[in-house]
């Protein structure tokens, strides 16, 4: 049974890291925690839904769900971000604007969307292959391979293109950068446009993975998924994934133990253990300015 | 010493004034509200009922249904003629499922000046304002609230549902003698309501002991978790046949597809909340063969149940559930007392909704002396993706 729950525990890990990638992303070049970035999650998510209840074709509406969600991170960041960060505001203005931020974006999707929780299609066929005895069924495994290939394609991103050198060099200094002439508002909108797509991506799979999505399911899994993102390492791309899947079996060993109704608890209690011992995370860099 | 005195002074000074000005608030707030009721008792306009339920959030359903139950019922009379030539007025107010809310509504509606409160939904929030209604004489039938405790909180706390120890012996019976089912697994939600069921099961399982059901597993979620996983792996591993659903649909549900994908013979057992077209879009496939007790059941032949069904379905585009005819029917018992008593004498009121004996969609309803009421069960199942009674067998 233990194996069968790291099992269950690496999938939803997989959710988690998902999730946690934006986080990393946003907060690596920015040095800003985008606490809107669950409810981004839950917004790729429900339009995709959207998309779907208007007869597009699943693949098209995942495809369409994952551009909007894109300008959606880049409305936050000219809208909102990008007037403090002229005014030289205070770093904690701006996460404090995130958590207003998605506050509004989950009430605009309740308001439009009613807050019932409605059925997503199955992304994936029905069934499943037994390795060693083990069930996994065809959504676990292309959870699997989705969300790797999202890793790569976002570390090729990053490490190998040009906007990717143009990201890294804001990430070290962001004054020598612009001097550099990077166009680093441009930077930080592609950013945020690569944290929307990926929440999207993660919205779209965890929902077909539980068969159903609903505008406040970015609330809890948007604080594990940061959770996650700062075990691994606040601003480290591997680190997110690591922290997601650490943080996803923690939870399903817990509810083995303890009982299912201490899963939520385990990823605060985790998140309050690596800030204590080691804010820095498995993979973060040394200095942290903490808030 | 002269700076801090001043500073004391000061404080003390603002303090009074605000306390003053507070006091003022609140004799203008008493007197302009007692100016509209006194308008109300001399011409008799309106009768106003308030409907206390979630109408955002996860039970939404119940609270929408609740509502457009409630206002069914209040068009009916006013079509004719009102209550002795007084119409009704239906005033809605969400409070999202939770105390807090709760017992702001429950505020809210003494202070509107409205006796009769058809709400709320849940037990343990249902519980949270029900002392407010005491306090202030206001008569509260919920027709949802299922918690063992509920309706003594009070002599104007009436329970217009099943207690929740009848309702789970029917369950049960479904699970061993319906299902043929000994090994019995329980998921149950971690609320007021959820942990109270769960224990009453417990004991009716154990109590059962010498016919070979066994309980394998219990497993407590948080209410609205969407994944069940590890639970489900537990109760697998104990050899569970079936599992009791104590939640409503949005855990039975996700509970059905999730434990279908490891083990596609496993039987589910939910409770009356769990009847409800949601259950169906949500869970799909997966809810083939859930079955429930109920004490409503939309597809009955019964004349005033039929009407009432078909006009529903008219006005709101779904057919009622089982806890919205409930909500039906405690409308209409206020209505009725109204009619008999006027709208003027609560406590008056109070007395009439306990005495009378009211014929409606659900049975005949008469509050015992506890303010409870004793109900007939139907088993239905889910079959081809409807809601069909069970066959006896």
């Amino acid at each position: 049974m233990i194996v069968q729950q790291i099992f269950n525990g690496l999938t939803l890990g997989m959710s988690y890291a998902l999730i946690a990638v934006g986080y990393s992303m946003v907060f690596g070049i920015l040095r800003l925690v985008n606490f809107s970035h669950g409810a981004i999650y839950a917004f790729g998510a429900n339009i995709v839904l959207l998309l779907v209840s208007l007869e597009l074709g699943i693949l098209p509406a995942i495809l369409l769900g994952i551009l909007f969600t894109g300008i959606l991170g880049i409305v936050i960041d000219k809208l909102a971000l990008e007037p403090l960060r002229k005014q030289n505001a205070a770093s904690i203005t701006s996460l404090i604007t995130t958590i207003g931020i998605s506050n509004i974006i989950t009430n605009l999707l309740i308001a439009f969307l009613g807050s019932q929780k409605k059925s997503f299609p199955t992304l994936f066929p029905d069934g499943s292959i037994t390795i060693l005895n083990f069930q996994i069924t065809y959504t676990q495994l292309g959870m699997f391979v989705v969300s790797l290939l999202l890793l790569v394609a976002l570390m090729l991103i990053v490490n190998k293109t040009t906007l990717g050198l143009a990201m890294r060099a804001s990430e070290t200094n962001i004054k020598a950068a612009k001097l550099m002439g990077v166009n680093v508002n441009f930077v930080i909108s592609f950013t945020f446009f690569l944290g929307g797509v990926s929440a999207a991506i993660a919205g779209a799979l965890i929902s077909s993975y539980y068969s159903m999505a609903y505008p406040n399911m970015g609330y809890m899994s948007g604080l594990k998924a940061f959770s996650a993102a700062v075990l691994g390492g606040i601003g480290s791309l591997p680190g997110a994934i690591i922290g997601g899947l650490t943080v996803g079996i923690s939870e399903s060993l817990a509810a083995t133990f303890f009982g299912s109704e201490f899963r939520d608890s385990v990823a605060f209690v985790i998140l309050i253990i690596v800030l204590l011992i080691r804010p820095r995370g498995f993979f973060g860099k040394k200095e942290i300015k903490k808030l | 010493m002269k700076k801090y005195q001043k500073f004391a002074l000061s404080l003390i000074a603002i303090l009074l004034v605000i306390a003053m000005a507070g006091c003022q608030a609140k004799t203008t707030e008493n007197e302009s509200d007692s100016a509209p009721s006194n308008e109300e008792e001399t011409t008799q306009e309106t009768f106003r009922i308030a409907v206390a339920a979630p109408i955002t959030g996860d039970n939404s359903e119940y609270g929408i249904g609740f509502n457009n139950a409630v206002k069914q019922m209040a068009d009916e009379w006013n079509a004719n003629g009102g209550i002795n030539g007084m119409m009704i007025e239906v005033v809605t107010y969400d409070d999202k499922n939770s105390p807090e809310e709760a017992v702001a509504v429950a505020n809210k509606i003494v202070n509107d000046g409205i006796t009769a409160v058809i709400g709320h939904f849940s037990s343990g929030v249902s519980m949270a304002a029900a002392p407010i209604y005491v306090e202030n004489q206001v008569v509260e039938i919920s027709p949802s609230a299922s918690h063992p405790d509920y309706s003594s909180i009070g002599e104007y706390i009436f329970r217009n549902n099943t207690v929740i120890s009848h309702e789970a012996k029917a369950a049960l019976d479904i699970a061993v003698n319906d299902l043929g089912k000994k090994n019995i697994g329980i998921v149950s939600i971690k609320t007021d309501w959820g942990v109270s069921t769960a224990e009453i099961v417990t004991g009716l399982i154990e109590d059962m002991a010498d016919q070979g059901v066994v309980l394998t597993a219990h497993e407590e979620v948080i209410e609205g978790s969407d994944d069940y996983r590890p639970a489900i792996t537990k109760l697998d591993e104990a050899g569970t046949e079936v599992v009791i659903s104590v939640g409503m649909y949005n855990l039975l549900a996700p509970l059905a597809i999730q434990y279908k994908e490891i083990n596609p013979d496993i039987e589910l057992v939910g409770f009356s909340n769990s009847y409800s077209q949601e259950l169906l879009s949500l869970g799909g496939e997966a809810v083939e063969g859930v079955a429930f007790p109920v004490i409503f059941f939309s597809e009955s032949d019964q004349e005033n149940i039929k009407t009432f069904v078909d006009s529903y379905n008219e006005l709101y585009g779904s057919k009622p559930s089982a806890l919205t005819a409930q909500a039906y029917d405690s409308a209409g018992i206020i209505f009725t007392a109204v009619e008999q008593v006027g709208a003027d004498d609560p406590a008056a009121l109070r007395d009439a909704v306990a005495e009378l004996t009211y014929a409606g969609v659900t049975g005949t309803t008469k509050f015992d002396e506890n303010r409870d009421v004793q109900k007939d069960f139907t088993k239905v199942i889910v079959k081809d993706g409807e809601f069909v009674l069970m066959n006896e067998n």
